[in-house]
Order: structure tokens, then C-alpha cells, then sequence
């Protein structure tokens, strides 16, 4: 690692304060399990280091009936993973931590450090996604919320400005008949991502009132598959339209290819992973 | 089978203390006062000339204590193969062109790893790339880029055929079409062969280049005495002998200055049995500064810069008979060499040798050749050729069965060999337990129920392997001594590597078995060059069969005179003796006798000071010197063969193509087991190992370069991927192999490989032409079927 | 630039222990260059093998990830900071009665990837120990006796705590 001055932050304000200092030349430290790699191959070398990891202000989970959940941005993935708030509001968040990284990676890493980082393999982002999230920024200037479908701009790049932190994740209430699943596919089972889907339908007296899918390691960002979505709203959801709408995803999908996959496959795997997903947030709708 | 008492029984490994509580010293903890830390400098370009290396803003970083170039090593070679055939071709540092991304083109030594790192990055290398060739068969074509010249070798300079006593003087090579090995075996007559066959099938194989994927990096320290001349080395290594001959030999250091000292190495599986261009580095540096250096690899220089397993285009050729009689087989390899030959031109013998143990083959011809091109040098992995043979071959078995409607287990129990079988090369098959193999393996695994039953997305499938144990190879011997002490508790000198495989307590084992002691009574002194005697290493599979058995020999030595004084003391037979629990005893009155600790005082006092020391050494092979020859194939190669049947059964998702191995089941033939947990482990190990290779281990390039140099691209299974594995031991005790046994740690993958290449093709009778079997390839088949 | 070296105190091994590093240094060179404890090994630079798993605060972490610095006022625990004495720690003593390690590299990392598991979680599924250590990687095993050993661990805690080194 090169050098840089280390800096503890133990205040949001004295963060943002910094922020607005040191700009470009500073990085941003929470968990760090993507930007350790990155300093120690020495693919960047910033001169501050301003570490957030530690403000008590930016740990925290609160959920109300009218506001959904608030969370603070340095909630590790481990306690997203094992949170019995989660598991009964919004399982798929626990389901999905599963596979993510590895036990090591989450008990330090944090969501709000995996989001900004903007891997486009990134599975927590799908299914926040179609949870309809949103991100809260602030700066010394004030703050803003961005709705997580439009925080991510292009591979490892967000909307975050120089000096922007991400402070909170929140969820709105889910409505009744809605249900959530994540579906990925790796080679291994806790290997690389080449595809990933996550999708949302609301029932309403047996329709689709609602339908929200969003896509992994198809686009340079979690994108959502707009089309797809339409296919879906409005009308019962059966085999046969689940089918069309996965194949409207896989159509709307933007892969690469590259070493684990080629983009076509990868289409292929959009197809199988949203009528999938599809049909399991299906049958947590109706049991909802 | 006969019991003993503490052979066959899972004794606690011996190094169990050690590894749990983190004392165990690997060459990558080695710390010593005033260490350097040496980094190398990598070519970035797959074939080029250097131009120019300007070194002069590196020398000047604070802290930076040397930094050399091909020019300050100019004319040292290295290689694992050095004969007159074909002379050891890699330049320690490149000198005047770079032939691979990789290739070491510089190296510093400095205070600190940042330092040296930082030094790297401010030497400049001026290349003049010149065109490349990245396919074998595009690079044995007229007018590809020729990446060697002719090979002379340095006048004065001998090959290590010359050094180790063969008598044959080194001479220049000529790699015309960048060809840079070759083989030719055959016996009988295969053109009759094959017309005498009522049905032949031709088929090709591509198995790439997978990674060993150690968990402990490659690297070295090396500590060189300018008043005395002694160099001292810590090394991550299957066997030290090879590594002091090539260091010895490059540096002008007398072999005797050089020791090795014992590290604990983690993981080897054949990547760390050749010479590196990082150690002789490190001693090179070491002996220039006269302070220690420290040289460890970064994973991704693990990768490129290492080697990888042998890649192989196998062609298989096979004539059978109606009734599945096998009457001819044909094979052609073409090996992907990489810049400079590796181990390739022992592999394509050995990918014959290890296959002709199997199965009876009355006519058979074996050709392969090895093509240079611009990538990563490649060496042994844990079967050496077994597995890409195995790959090709019991596939077609496989198809051979379907067309001709045979069943796939009597197709091969009909060809197999019969134990007594005297090879073409004149290897006898003394022990050969692979129908017990097959048989149990089928039987356990329920092959009957599952297999043809027309079970879509689920498979079973087959395949035999075999190893053999130790061959003629430098030092040609394993030695070792079994000391009595005071106490009356020996302690035992054994040179062999401890990398995993367990010889800190199977040798153990043997010399308390053979003395009447228990495991906890044998002290033990290993893995250092100068304590021990010579070791024999353990990358030719002779790490039980002649290695351990040195410790045998040398215990037997020592319970030979034991007996002697005791019987002088009792005033008996030596015959009518025996020994339990340090002490000897009349066998027909037990009560009668006396402890080791008093006939080690009465040797001392009346035979002139005799302190009790047993001596043994075992040579591969006895009845030949040094070794046969491999581009023939003539000439006995082995003693003993070890084999496996492996069963695996799997279920392929058809909308993914991803493989899943449910259940594998390895029957082995390993003459016995000498600790039951530590052949267990082996044969796990193996078919995870397996399992990877078959699925998705495949190391990828574009343009040369190594572009899943990490274990995030590079994927190797993981705890939660792993299947049912039932291990069956179905050995067959081998006469030469200490209390009857043979290897255990490389025969088993190739088996495994094949068997899950079958159960695939059994669930989707998808016909795949490569490994690994990524679920995008399947998936491709299963969609073209779909369309046919 | 040269920069200042930084002040850390932090436990290790339930030792207090007050250290001058360098800011840019992880975890895992601290333990491993600053105070000797060379259990913790590195088998990777991209944060995927495990090898240098230790417990901060009790959370199993890969210590080549994180920062030296942000160990500040935290307790540490690694492999050497098992055995108590001449007694080994349960885990320690059900990989050697398994011969669940070969050649040792990954070990270290597992028993406290282990031991942090089962301290959180007592009573683990076979299926939910397999997931939540796919975190270490292993090449010479197969990981199947060490899942062994660590289930003999969770379901026979009293024979375990019963032995002595």
C-alpha cells in the first residue's frame, strides 16, 4: 500500500467536513473488503483515508409501519443476514446475504460500502432494487435521497459525489400479497456471479398489481428490466406470461462476454433465473 | 489382510501440534536478523526482444540494495529436464528476448516488500515485441515465429544426465517447427491390429492448463556466509536433492555448503518439485549481499510464473473386437508446451506408462510431441498425464460400449491386465487390485440400479486409473538412519518433504511396527539436507514405496542387531527372540527379557562402544541404473503400480447445463494402508481435486497472458460444493512395498476426473470434446440435441 | 511521502499491547511482522482464501482486509491465543483426533473461522457449517474431515471439554 494519512471519524458532521476538504484526494473507509484489495495492488492511492467505520450515527435498523425500514448505511451484510426484523419484513435480504462473499467479509463489510463500490455482480443490490429502496446522501451541503434504481451509473461508479457519503438505506412497507426472491447462478455455488435476478410481484384481488425485476452481472450496472415489468402488472400472473416476461428480460439485458460466459449464455441464464425467481415471489405473494 | 499393530491403524498425525496451534514454520514464515526482501520484475509481453533495461532509478530508491538482469546472470540455464536430448533451455533471467508474460526479466532486493516493490515499478524495459504464437499446432506450422534457436549448450557446461553419471556428453538441440519434445512408444502391430478389428473409434480430447493452487505461495529465503561459503535455504518443495543440484550447479556453490532446512510446505501436488528462477534468485542475491534474502511469490505470480499441469490435445485411436475384446489403440498427443519445456517430455511417456498397466492391449502405438509457444511453462500436477489420458480414454470406453451395446463395467473387467501381467517394458504387475477396484466401487455405489435407467438430468459413470511408485531419478536413493537412545526410544532420520501427505508419521509408523514400539517412541529428525540422509523426493510416486521404505530398511538394520546383542545378553537365537514395548523377550517365556536402554548400555560397554545404529537406503528400481528410455518407452520404468476405480453420479440442470457431483466413490488399490485417516484424506482430497478439474478449474489466456491469475477467476471447490464421498479401500499388497504398500496420493484423480466426464455424458448424452465441462458447453449440447 | 508512524492499542491474545505502526499496514501484517504470530498466513492477495482469518471483537474477519488501524481498542484472537496451557482448545484437538489437515496452511484460519461459528452459533446444521465456511479455502483436504471435526465439536461439547492436552 502506499502511503496516506489515516483518519478516524467519529461524527458524521466531522466526515462530511473532511469530505468537503480533501475531495478526490481523500477515499472513503468502512469495511473495507473492496477497497483493502484495491490499496494493497496498489490500484489506488489516495492521500487521506477517512474512516467512517466507527460512527454510531450511521449503525442502526428501525422499522415503522408507515416509514418501512431505515437503515444506517454502515450496517454490516452479517447483521442484515442474521436480523429477525429482516427475516419477518423482508426475508429476501437475509436469503440473499447467504451468498454473499463469504462469513469473514460480512461480519466487516458493510451494505452501504458494498453499494457505493457498484460492483455490477453484486448480489444485494437486485433485491434491494426491487424492494424499491432508496439511498440518502449527505454532504456538508445538505442531503438528498436517490432511489437505488437510478444510484448506480456505470461499473463501479454511483451517483455519490466527491463529497457525498451514503448514510442511510430505506425500504418502504411492503404491501400485503407481495412477495420477493433473488435467484443467481455461479459455477460453484459460492463462486463468481455471471447472472443474477431478483423480482417483486404485489397481488391484488389475483392480479399483478405490481411486478419490479431487476437484474445482476447483465449490465455494467443492477438494472431493471422495464419491459419485463410491464408484461407482468396488471394481469394474473400464470407459466406462460412468466415465461414472456423472462424472455422480455433477457432481450433487454446488456452482458458482456467474458471469461466465465459468453453474453448469450448469459441471456439464457436471464431467462431461467426471472421465470424462477418469478414464480417463487409468486407463491410468497399468495402466502403472504 | 494381515493386522499389525500399528500399521493400517489412524495413529494422530504426528505434526498435529504444530499445525493446530500455529507453531508449524513454512518457508513463507521464515524470518532471519538483517533479511532482505527480493521481488522479480515479469515480462509483460508474450515474445519480444529487450532492447534495453534501465536500472538506474530503481538502484537509487532508499533502501534498495541490488538489482540485477539477465546481465548479471548471463549464461545460467535451468529446466527440469537437462539431458543431452533435449538441455535444460530457461534462462534465469531473460538475456536476450522474453519468450513468455511472465518470465522473469529482473530482480531487487531491498529493506522492506513496499520498497522492493516500489523499485520494481522504476525499472524500465524497452521491448521490441516481435509476432507470437499462442496455439501448438499453429506453432509447428512452416513459417510460425520460431520461439528458440538452436539450443547450445555453454561450452564447459554439462548436462545433469553427465553430472549424475550417465555417461553421455551434452549436445545442441534444434527445435525445427518450435518442436521441443517427442515420443514414439510401440508394440505389436497396429496396422494389423486395427485390421483385425471389427470396429475402430477416433477421438479427441482438449485438456487445458489447470493450477496446483497451493494454499502456501511459492518462495524462498536463501542465507549465503561469505567467510564460510555456506548457503543456507528455506524452500517450499516436494524434495530437497534437486533443488541443491540445480542450485549447486547454476551457482558454483560446492553441494555440500548447501543445506536445506526443514519447513513445513503447504501443499505441493507436483508445482514445487522443479528448480524456480526464484530461488536460485534469492540465492543468487543472498550470496552478492551476503545477507539473507527473502523471495516470496504473489498469488498472481503463482499462477504465470510457476507452472501449470500439462495441456494436451489427446487423440485415441481404438480397434475392438465384436465382443469388446480391445485389439489395437493409437494415440497421438500434442502437448502445449509453453516457452520452455517443463516436465512435457517425461509427461508424454509417462500419459503411456500410466495407462499400460490397465488394460491388455496386444497392439499398440503412443506418438506425441511437444510444441514451444508463448505462454506459462507447465510441470506434473498429481498424475502427471494420468488424468488426460484418462480423460479420453475411458470416455470412449464409454462410447465404444454404447455403439457396440456392451455393458460399460464387463467392457473393461473383460480387458483388463491379470495380476502376474509382464508389461512390454518387462514392469511386472506383482500386486494389481483394479478388478476388486471396479468391482467394489460398482457394487458400492449401486451401479446396477442406476445406470441405463433412463433418468433424465441424472448420471453414473466409471473410470480406471493407474500410478506408478517411483522411478529411476536424481539421487536414485532414499537413505535414512534409526538411532537408539538412552531411553530406549529411537529416533529416526528421514529426509522426505512433509507438504501434506503425512510421511512425518507413516514413516513413523513403520520403524515402531518393525521395532514393537509405539508411534510416540520413534523421535523424528526430518527434511534437512544435512541431518538427514539423501531423500529421493516424492514427485516421481515413490514417496511410500522407496522413500518411507529407506526408514524400514533402516529400522529392520537396527531390530537385526538389537536381536544380535540381546540374544548374546540372553544367550538364546536371535530367531527365538521378539520386541514389545522397548524391550526384548524370549518369545516362548515373554516375562524373560530385556529393555532396549540396558542393550544399548551392554553393546556400548562390550562391543567397543557400539551405540546401535541402523542404516537403510532403498534405490527405484534396482535392476536397472539410472533410468530407461522415455522417448522409446523401452526399459523397465517401475516396480509397482497402484490403481483406482472411481463411481461417480451426478444431476445436470438442463435449462443451466450446471453439473452438480452428488455422491463419488473411490475404490483404491494402494498395496495397504499404512494410516487408515491419512489415506482417507488422500482419496477425498483427490476427488474434490477431481471435481475441479472435470467442472470448472481451467486456466485462460488471451494473447499469452494469464487472465484468472487469482482464486476469484480461478475458481477451486469450496467447502459447500463438495459431494458424498465414500472411500473403499480395495488394496492388493504389493511384495516390494514396505508392509506391502504403494501410493495413495496421485493415482485416485484421474479416475475421479473420468468417471464424473462419464456420469455427465450418461445424463445428458451431450458429447463434450474438452474439459472442463462448464455448464455453458453443456448447456450448448443440450440445446443442440434439442434442435436435432 | 515519508509519514508518521500512529500509536495502536489494542488485545491480542488477551494481551494489552501498545504498538507504533504505520497507517498503511492491515491487520494481518501487524499480527504476523510486529508481534511474531505467524498462524495467520496469506494464500492470496484478492481477499478470497481465508488463510488469515482471526476474531476481532469476536467476528471471524480475513485480517488481510482489514486496516491495522481500525483494530484500535479491539480484542484480537488468533490461533496462538487457543490452547490454554497443556490444554488444547476443543476445536484443536477434534482436528487432530480427524486428521482433518494435511499440510496445515489453511488450518489456522479455519479454527477460528470454526470457533467463532459454533461460539455464535452452538448447534450447527452440517449444511449451514459447509455454507458458513466457505469463506476457507482448503486444497489438500477436501474439506470433509474438517466439517467432521467441527461437528464432533458442536454435537459432543462435553467430550471435548473433558480433554486434557
Amino acid at each position: 500500500m502506499r502511503e496516506f494519512e489515516y483518519l478516524r471519524m467519529n461524527t458524521l458532521q466531522e466526515a462530511c467536513s473532511l469530505l468537503s476538504e480533501y475531495k478526490e484526494e481523500a477515499k472513503v473507509l468502512a469495511g473495507g473488503q473492496s477497497l483493502l484489495t484495491l490499496l494493497k495492488l496498489n490500484m489506488i492511492s489516495p492521500s487521506y483515508l477517512i474512516d467512517i467505520k466507527f460512527i454510531p450515527e450511521l449503525n442502526y435498523m428501525d422499522f415503522d409501519e408507515k416509514e418501512g425500514l431505515k437503515m444506517g448505511a454502515l450496517t454490516t451484510h452479517r447483521t442484515v443476514e442474521k436480523s429477525p426484523l429482516l427475516k419477518e419484513k423482508f426475508p429476501v435480504l437475509p436469503e440473499t446475504e447467504l451468498v454473499v462473499a463469504s462469513v469473514q467479509t460480512r461480519n466487516w463489510g458493510t451494505i452501504g460500502g458494498t453499494l457505493v463500490h457498484a460492483d455490477p455482480i453484486g448480489d444485494i443490490a437486485p433485491p434491494l432494487i426491487v424492494l424499491d429502496s432508496r439511498a440518502k446522501l449527505i454532504s456538508a451541503d445538505g442531503e438528498r435521497t436517490v432511489p437505488l434504481a437510478e444510484f448506480f451509473v456505470d461499473f463501479f461508479m454511483t451517483v455519490v459525489e466527491e463529497n457525498e457519503l451514503l448514510c442511510e438505506i430505506q425500504i418502504p412497507a411492503l404491501p400485503a400479497h407481495t412477495g420477493v426472491d433473488y435467484q443467481k447462478f455461479s459455477t460453484i455455488e459460492a463462486g463468481i456471479k455471471i447472472a443474477g435476478a431478483a423480482v417483486m410481484v404485489s397481488l391484488d384481488d389475483g392480479l399483478c398489481k405490481d411486478a419490479k425485476i431487476a437484474l445482476s452481472a447483465v449490465a455494467p450496472v443492477p438494472m431493471r428490466a422495464l419491459e419485463a415489468e410491464e408484461i407482468l402488472k396488471g394481469k394474473p400472473l400464470d407459466d406462460k406470461l412468466i415465461e414472456q416476461a423472462a424472455q422480455a428480460a433477457a432481450a433487454e439485458a446488456d452482458p458482456v462476454t467474458d471469461m466465465h460466459a459468453t453474453d448469450e449464455y448469459r441471456r439464457e441464464l436471464v431467462k431461467v433465473l426471472v421465470k424462477r425467481a418469478a414464480k417463487m415471489a409468486l407463491e410468497r405473494a399468495k402466502a403472504a | 489382510m494381515a493386522e499389525y499393530r500399528v500399521v493400517g491403524k489412524g495413529i494422530p498425525r504426528k505434526d498435529g501440534i504444530e499445525k493446530v496451534t500455529g507453531e508449524a514454520k513454512y518457508t513463507f514464515d521464515v524470518t532471519l536478523p538483517g533479511m532482505l526482501y527480493a521481488k522479480i520484475l515479469r515480462s509483460v509481453q508474450a515474445h519480444a526482444r529487450i532492447l534495453n533495461i534501465d536500472t538506474s532509478e530503481a538502484e537509487k530508491l532508499p533502501g534498495v540494495r541490488a538489482v540485477i538482469t539477465g546481465k548479471d546472470t548471463q549464461g545460467m540455464r535451468f529446466g527440469f529436464v537437462d539431458t543431452p536430448r533435449y538441455p535444460a533451455e530457461q534462462p534465469l533471467i531473460a538475456e536476450e528476448k522474453v519468450r513468455f508474460i511472465g518470465e522473469s526479466v529482473a530482480a531487487v532486493a531491498a529493506v522492506d516488500e513496499d520498497t522492493a516493490n516500489k523499485a520494481l515499478d522504476l525499472i524500465e524495459v524497452e521491448y521490441e515485441p516481435i509476432p507470437a504464437t499462442f496455439d501448438p499446432e499453429e506453432a509447428m506450422k512452416e513459417g510460425a515465429p520460431q520461439i528458440h534457436g538452436e539450443q547450445v549448450p555453454a561450452p564447459g557446461r554439462k548436462c545433469a544426465w553427465q553430472d549424475w553419471g550417465v555417461a553421455r556428453a551434452a549436445r545442441s538441440y534444434n527445435p525445427v517447427n518450435n518442436i521441443g519434445a517427442a515420443v514414439n512408444i510401440s508394440y505389436g502391430d497396429s496396422e494389423k491390429g486395427f485390421s483385425e478389428a471389427d470396429y475402430i473409434r477416433d477421438d479427441t480430447w482438449v485438456i487445458p492448463r489447470t493450477n496446483h493452487a497451493c494454499m502456501e505461495p511459492h518462495g524462498a529465503v536463501a542465507s549465503y556466509h561469505p567467510l564460510t561459503g555456506h548457503l543456507d535455504l528455506w524452500l517450499s518443495h516436494m524434495g530437497y536433492e534437486l533443488k541443491r543440484y540445480w542450485i549447486s550447479k547454476t551457482l558454483g556453490i560446492p553441494i555440500s555448503k548447501l543445506r536445506v532446512h526443514k519447513t513445513f510446505i503447504g501443499g505441493a501436488f507436483g508445482g514445487k518439485a522443479q528448480v524456480f528462477d526464484h530461488e536460485i534468485i534469492a540465492a543468487f542475491l543472498s550470496r552478492k549481499l551476503g545477507k539473507p534474502v527473502k523471495l516470496i511469490l504473489p498469488r498472481d505470480e503463482v499462477f504465470t510464473s510457476t507452472n501449470n499441469s500439462i495441456a494436451l490435445k489427446v487423440n485415441v485411436r481404438k480397434g475392438v473386437k465384436k465382443d469388446g475384446t480391445i485389439v489395437a489403440q493409437h494415440v497421438k498427443l500434442i502437448s502445449d508446451m509453453g516457452a520452455y519445456r517443463g516436465s512435457v517430455p517425461v509427461c508424454l511417456f509417462l500419459c503411456h506408462s500410466m495407462r499400460d498397466s490397465i488394460y491388455n492391449i496386444p497392439n499398440l502405438t503412443h506418438e506425441g510431441v511437444g510444441a514451444y509457444t508463448n505462454k506459462s511453462t507447465t510441470m506434473a500436477k498429481r498424475g502427471h498425464g494420468s488424468q488426460q489420458m484418462t480423460t479420453a480414454i475411458e470416455s470412449q470406453m464409454d462410447w465404444i460400449a454404447e455403439d457396440l451395446g456392451l455393458d460399460p463395467v464387463e467392457f473393461r473387467l473383460k480387458n483388463l491386465r491379470k495380476k502376474g501381467d509382464v508389461l512390454a517394458n518387462r514392469d511386472t504387475l506383482n500386486s494389481y487390485g483394479l478388478p476388486d477396484c471396479v468391482k467394489k466401487a460398482v457394487e458400492a455405489s449401486n451401479w446396477k440400479e442406476k445406470r441405463g435407467k433412463p433418468d433424465p438430468g441424472h448420471g453414473i459413470g466409471l473410470a480406471v486409473s493407474s500410478m506408478f511408485n517411483g522411478s529411476g531419478y536424481w539421487p536414485f536413493t532414499a537413505g535414512s538412519i534409526v538411532r537408539m537412545n538412552h531411553d530406549g526410544t529411537v529416533t529416526l532420520y528421514m529426509g522426505q518433504a512433509e507438504f501434506g501427505q503425512g510421511p512425518t508419521t507413516t514413516t513413523c509408523q513403520l520403524v515402531a511396527e518393525e521395532l514393537g514400539l509405539e508411534v510416540e517412541d520413534v523421535n523424528l529428525i526430518d527434511g534437512d539436507s544435512e541431518l538427514c540422509q539423501f531423500d529421493y523426493n516424492n514427485f516421481l510416486s515413490g514417496g511410500m514405496f522407496v522413500s518411507c521404505k529407506a526408514c524400514l530398511v533402516a529400522a529392520q538394520d537396527l531390530r537385526q542387531q538389537v536381536l544380535k546383542v540381546a540374544a548374546e545378553m540372553l544367550e538364546e537365537d536371535a530367531e527365538d527372540l521378539d520386541m514389545l514395548e522397548r524391550r526384548v523377550y524370549i518369545k516362548e517365556d515373554p516375562e524373560e527379557g530385556v529393555a532396549f536402554d540396558e542393550i544399548l548400555r551392554y553393546s556400548i560397554q562390550k562391543h567397543g562402544g557400539d551405540p546401535l545404529i541402523g542404516k537403510g537406503f532403498c534405490k527405484p528400481v534396482p535392476e536397472i541404473e539410472f533410468y530407461p528410455s522415455l522417448s522409446k518407452g523401452s526399459g523397465r520404468w517401475t516396480d509397482a503400480y497402484s490403481f483406482t476405480a472411481a463411481v461417480a453420479e451426478v444431476s445436470v440442470d438442463a435449462e443451466t447445463g450446471r453439473t452438480k457431483v452428488e455422491h463419488i466413490w473411490v475404490g483404491d488399490d494402494c498395496g495397504r494402508e499404512i494410516n487408515s485417516l491419512i489415506c482417507e484424506g488422500q482419496l477425498q482430497s483427490q476427488a474434490v481435486m477431481g471435481m475441479g478439474d472435470a467442472l470448472f478449474e481451467d486456466v485462460m489466456f488471451s494473447e499469452g497472458r494469464t487472465i484468472n491469475a487469482n482464486f476469484v477467476d480461478y475458481e477451486i471447490p469450496r467447502a459447500f460444493d463438495i459431494p458424498e464421498i465414500t472411500i473403499i479401500d480395495a488394496s492388493d499388497p504389493d511384495p516390494n512395498g514396505p508392509f506391502g504398500a504403494k501410493e495413495i496420493g496421485e493415482c485416485a484423480r484421474a479416475a475421479v476426473i473420468g468417471s464424473i466426464v462419464n456420469a455427465v455424458y450418461d445424463a445428458t448424452k451431450v458429447k463434450v470434446d474438452s474439459l472442463p465441462l462448464h455448464p455453458e458447453k453443456i448447456f450448448r449440447g443440450l440445446q443442440e440435441k434439442a434442435k436435432a | 511521502m515519508e509519514l508518521a508512524k500512529k500509536w495502536i492499542k489494542v488485545t491480542v491474545n488477551g494481551e494489552p499491547r501498545e504498538l507504533l505502526i504505520k497507517p498503511n499496514i492491515t491487520l494481518l501484517d501487524l499480527l504476523r511482522d510486529y508481534l511474531g504470530l505467524t498462524g495467520a498466513k496469506m494464500a492470496c492477495i484478492s481477499n478470497s482464501c481465508g488463510a488469515c482469518t482471526v476474531i476481532l471483537d469476536g467476528m471471524a474477519v480475513k485480517s488481510c482486509s482489514v486496516l491495522a488501524m481500525q483494530a484500535e481498542g479491539s480484542e484480537v484472537l488468533t490461533v496462538e491465543g487457543l490452547a490454554e496451557g497443556d490444554k488444547l482448545h476443543p476445536l484443536q484437538q477434534a482436528f487432530i483426533d480427524h486428521a482433518a489437515f494435511q499440510c496445515g496452511f489453511c488450518t489456522p484460519g479455519k479454527l477460528m473461522s470454526a470457533k467463532a461459528l459454533l461460539d455464535e452459533n452452538p448447534q450447527p446444521t452440517e449444511e449451514e457449517l459447509r455454507r458458513d465456511m466457505e469463506g476457507n479455502l482448503c486444497r489438500c483436504t477436501g474439506y470433509k474431515k474438517y466439517i467432521e471435526a467441527i461437528m464432533d465439536v458442536a454435537q459432543h461439547p462435553v467430550k471435548y471439554s473433558a480433554k486434557e492436552g
